[in-house]
């Protein structure tokens, strides 16, 4: 590992592990997956080297490894699992059951084009597929943001009662190597501390889950799940605001990236922000007021931040790397219902950018903004080059 | 910013000579952002290395469609369709036994041959021609120093460490003597 006074050069997907490794997950059930496999291959490396003690489990499918991560963190372990695309497609079932359980299981997805026809390319639809699961989703744009979130996914779900998916995209951020601080274990330690789950399986107790409930009992569930999930937003703040006091880095559910007086702003998630900072430092350069919502947090999606940050914007591009066949663009169609009712709402224009990982240049940004600044937004994405 | 990509077959070594080049870079105090792309990890598929080097963070994520320098290790991989993202007059160093001049009918780039596979050979690298490529490499483009480039080369090779420095430096020099 090569390490200077700007952190040490590791990929997105060996940044997680890092992750893992800090946050001392006691289970973690896994299959292997492009591009996820580095997950999977640094974290045995690390067990192998005897820097972490996790028990591993490769049982033979992904379908299998989520069954056996509710299993374990219904005893009360600490687990961690990832997949990616088709993998995360196959635990779809379990995803549900996990949720359902209140199972708080950190779940890393490196976000890739779901078959057929096949491919590996960045796409964000198979976690976006997952939206009504249950599960907390966040969006991550780089290397650090990988690694600091996989830490701070565990003290969220541990908190909530609810398992947690963090996403990157498939190469521009699982395979970029760059420089990326690697937190003290200290810091790790005095962050999340061991987990206590307050019910759980014990042979001692006879306790079960999951058993056949009445109807009433079910909605009651879901009801319970509804108010959990609304103290999320401010869980996500508190969380990133406790990890930026211990190492300096600070998130929330969404980042503000030159807003200030803009007249238009481009709301996407996860590798494509980067490129739109360069795109929105271009344009600011030119004078233009343009502006960048990051959305980290996608469910529960921050509706009333949303509408506050859009307040007097005239116009907002949403670039969708996702593509719902009938609909459209996943996050388009989230933040229009977002602005339900919201006076002198901004013109969303929803862009299908980057679907199946097609190229999106910061000179693309640049030039969908000047087509779409000024015309009247349509309720449909529309497809752009 | 410096955009490089390097472009192989699957087992050639291409990724890794992507990873070795942005630690040399890095070690230099320069950023860097590196990411392999490709089309499921099987040998002999084409792989590509994108390499961004920059003195402040990099915060592009997308492909290199203007590259400043382009390593290519198999001349049969060196066509329009991967020139296509060179910027014009860009530096480019190919694989191949044949001299420079066979590649200059491909357009407006400073193409440069070197001989990796017989280099490797001579210093007992067999097929394993990154470490040759390299040290040309770093020649053509002028950055990073030679010796940054060894050093790493040495650090990080799994086997045969003297062997992939001598050839790394045999490069460079028979690209000096050219230049």
């Amino acid at each position: 590992m090569t390490t200077n006074n700007d952190g040490t050069l590791l990929s997105g997907n060996h940044a997680v592990a890092w992750g893992v490794k800090l946050a001392r997950p006691d289970v973690a059930p896994l299959y292997p997956i492009t591009p996820q496999t580095p997950i999977l291959e640094k974290i045995i490396e690390l067990q192998d080297k005897g820097l972490m003690t996790v028990e591993l489990l490769t049982p033979e499918s992904e379908h299998s490894a989520m069954a056996a991560a509710i299993a374990a963190s219904l005893t009360g372990a600490r687990v961690f699992s990832a997949t990616s695309s088709q993998g995360l497609l196959l635990m779809h079932e379990l995803l549900h059951y996990a949720a359902g359980a209140r199972a708080p299981i950190v779940l890393f997805n490196v976000n890739r084009t779901p078959a057929s026809p096949w491919g590996f390319w960045p796409d964000q639809l198979d976690s976006l597929a997952q939206r009504d699961t249950g599960w907390i989703q966040l969006y991550s744009e780089t290397p650090q943001e990988s690694l600091d979130t996989t830490i701070m996914a565990f003290a969220i779900a541990e908190a909530a009662n609810i398992p947690v998916m963090v996403n990157h995209d498939a190469f521009y951020v699982s395979h970029a190597v760059e420089a990326v601080r690697i937190p003290d274990q200290q810091w790790v330690d005095q962050f999340l501390p061991p987990l206590q789950l307050e019910h759980k399986l014990d042979t001692q107790t006879g306790r079960s889950f999951g058993a056949p409930i009445d109807q009433a009992a079910w909605n009651r569930s879901r009801r319970e799940m509804c108010d959990a999930m609304t103290k999320v937003e401010s869980l996500v703040s508190q969380t990133g605001q406790r990890w930026g006091a211990l190492c300096g880095r600070n998130y929330g559910p969404l980042e503000h990236y030159r807003t200030a007086q803009a007249d238009v702003l481009i709301v996407t998630m996860g590798s494509m922000c980067g490129t739109v900072r360069e795109a929105v430092d271009e344009m600011r350069q030119q004078g233009q007021s343009v502006g960048l919502i990051k959305v980290r947090l996608f469910r529960p999606l921050p509706g009333a931040a949303l509408r506050e940050a859009l307040v007097g914007v005239s116009t907002v591009l949403v670039l969708d790397r996702n593509y719902s066949p009938g609909m459209g663009g996943i996050l388009h169609q989230e933040l229009k219902s977002a602005l339900f009712g919201m006076e002198k709402a901004p013109q969303i224009h929803g862009l299908l950018a980057g679907v199946g990982g097609v190229n999106v240049a910061a000179e693309h940004i640049q030039r969908w903004v000047s087509q779409y600044a000024q015309a009247e937004a349509c309720v449909d994405s529309i497809w752009v080059e | 910013m410096r955009q490089i990509i390097i472009l192989g077959r699957g087992g050639q070594g291409a990724q890794t000579a992507g990873n070795l080049l942005a630690q040399a870079f890095y070690a230099e105090g320069l950023q860097v952002q590196t990411f392999a792309t490709y089309g499921g990890a099987r040998r002999g598929t084409p792989v590509t290395s994108s390499l961004r080097v920059d003195d402040k963070p990099i915060r592009a994520r997308c492909n290199i469609e203007n590259a400043t320098a382009m390593l290519c290790f198999d001349e049969s991989l060196l066509d329009k369709n991967f020139l296509r993202n060179a910027a014009r007059g860009s530096l480019i160093l190919v694989n191949s036994h044949q001299p420079s001049e066979a590649f200059s009918g491909l357009g407006d780039y400073q193409i440069k041959a070197v001989d990796g596979k017989a280099i490797a050979r001579q210093n007992g690298m067999g097929k394993v021609v990154n470490s040759a490529l390299l040290g040309a490499f770093v020649r053509l483009i002028q950055e990073p120093n030679i010796n940054t480039m060894c050093q790493v080369v040495e650090q990080t090779a799994p086997v045969k460490q003297a062997q992939n420095v001598a050839a790394c430096r045999m490069a460079f020099d028979l690209l000096q003597q050219q230049l």
